[in-house]
């Protein structure tokens, strides 16, 4: 319950105060997103299959958001930003795909 | 190996580590305090929430961003076309007040009737008058696009053969011309006898005032012998083939009634005072030489 509710006050924080993002962050913003989304996700199915971990949830959704947009940077840099946000974009829609149908399974045993 | 990996992206869903962590746990590993670790979860998912309406409120303002740009641009375009429009009007009505003033005072005497008549051929081939009257009417379009080209990531450029180019409209215009047309325009834009067709861009000017598809060109005079010798041209007939190849849309009708507007003025470039200067009327009075080869 707790973390549902993390989650509300932090949709509400963004749309009362809206903060600025620099400029230079913003293209990141999107693939960060699906990141965190991958995160979130591997961590509802692991307390599901009854193994969270508070740890490695923190750590896990840091690393994922920090590594992806460090990822599409670095293609950036080398002019191949699209096609890797691309591929960042596959391999984590394929996972969270992954994790709704466990997650799915878990609630509706089916 | 490429079966594998994809093997593995689809069999390995869930992070690893949180079936290691279990592990440890059940090996009798330490374990941190309840409240900080529901704390840290809670806190992480506020940055995941903050982070999801931030980009979307990000992506909203972006779009909408473009779309009032867009507008911006839109009506300033509209707005300028209508002063341009207000100003050609407001031409045309002074052109119309100095003409009659020119045919009044011309009036009063037998060498400014002479002239005058002189100056009503002169303008009649100059198209600088409204003219009506039975023609033809030749119709010009692009290509419709495909029908199967696909909306989505299909190629939106179309195929530059399927538009109707400057030439076309020359071609078809030089023809009406060699059939006799005693007077052509084009989308209401009158040709004169110095008017130019030609492309900027994409976009066919005429007299360098823009003429959008479908182009529609009327031409005045008899509309049989008009249609007969139009078509027999060869010209035509090559246009008529290379219509049928890339799918443009080329027609033509017979039409009782049509009415041309004036051609744009054309700059006074030559003038020659009168021979012997009569004193009833205005001597500073310029009438067009017999011979108005223009200087440029």
């Amino acid at each position: 319950m707790i973390p549902i509710l993390g989650l509300a006050a932090g949709v509400l924080l963004g749309l009362l105060f809206d903060p600025t993002v620099p400029l230079w962050l913003q293209p990141y913003l999107p693939i960060a997103v699906v990141a965190a989304l991958d995160a979130v996700f591997g961590g509802f199915r692991a307390r599901l299959d009854g193994i969270f971990d508070a740890k490695v949830f923190v750590i896990s959704f840091v690393s994922n958001v920090v590594v992806a947009g460090l990822i599409v940077f670095l293609g950036d840099q080398l002019g191949v930003g699209a096609q890797l946000s691309t591929a960042v974009v596959v391999v984590l829609g394929i996972r969270i795909f992954g994790n709704a149908a466990a997650i799915r399974r878990h609630i509706f045993r089916a | 190996m490429g079966a594998s990996l994809l093997d593995a992206v689809l069999a390995e869903t869930l992070d690893p580590a949180y079936a290691q962590a279990a592990a440890a746990r059940a090996a009798g590993g330490p374990r941190p305090t309840r409240r900080r670790r529901a704390a840290l979860v809670a806190a992480t998912m506020a940055v995941a929430g903050l982070l999801f309406s931030v980009t979307y409120d990000q992506a909203a303002a972006g779009a909408e961003g473009r779309e009032e740009v867009r507008e911006a641009l839109i009506g300033d375009i509209q707005r300028e076309s209508d002063a341009s429009d207000d100003l050609a009007t407001e031409l045309e009505s002074l052109t119309e007040e100095v003409t009659g003033t020119r045919d009044e005072v011309l009036d009063n005497s037998v060498v400014g009737q002479r002239a005058l008549d002189e100056l009503d051929r002169a303008e009649r081939g100059a198209g600088a008058v409204r003219v009506t009257g039975p023609g033809l009417l030749v119709t010009l379009a692009n290509a419709d696009p495909e029908a199967d080209e696909d909306p989505v990531g299909g190629t939106t450029a179309e195929d530059p053969r399927g538009r109707v180019a400057d030439g076309d409209l020359q071609l078809v215009v030089n023809a009406l011309w060699a059939a006799g047309a005693e007077a052509v325009s084009i989308n209401g834009q009158r040709l004169g006898p110095t008017t130019a067709i030609r492309f900027a861009g994409e976009a066919v000017l005429v007299d360098f005032k823009p003429v959008t598809n479908p182009y529609e060109i009327s031409a005045i005079g008899d509309p049989e012998s008009l249609s007969r010798k139009f078509l027999a041209s060869p010209q035509v007939s090559a246009l008529a083939f290379i219509a049928e190849t890339y799918g443009l849309r080329f027609e033509f009708a017979r039409e009782d009634e049509l009415t041309l507007p004036p051609a744009s003025t054309a700059e006074l470039r030559f003038a020659l005072p009168p021979a012997d200067e009569p004193a009833d009327t205005g001597s500073d009075e310029t009438a067009p030489g017999p011979d108005p080869t223009p200087g440029g």
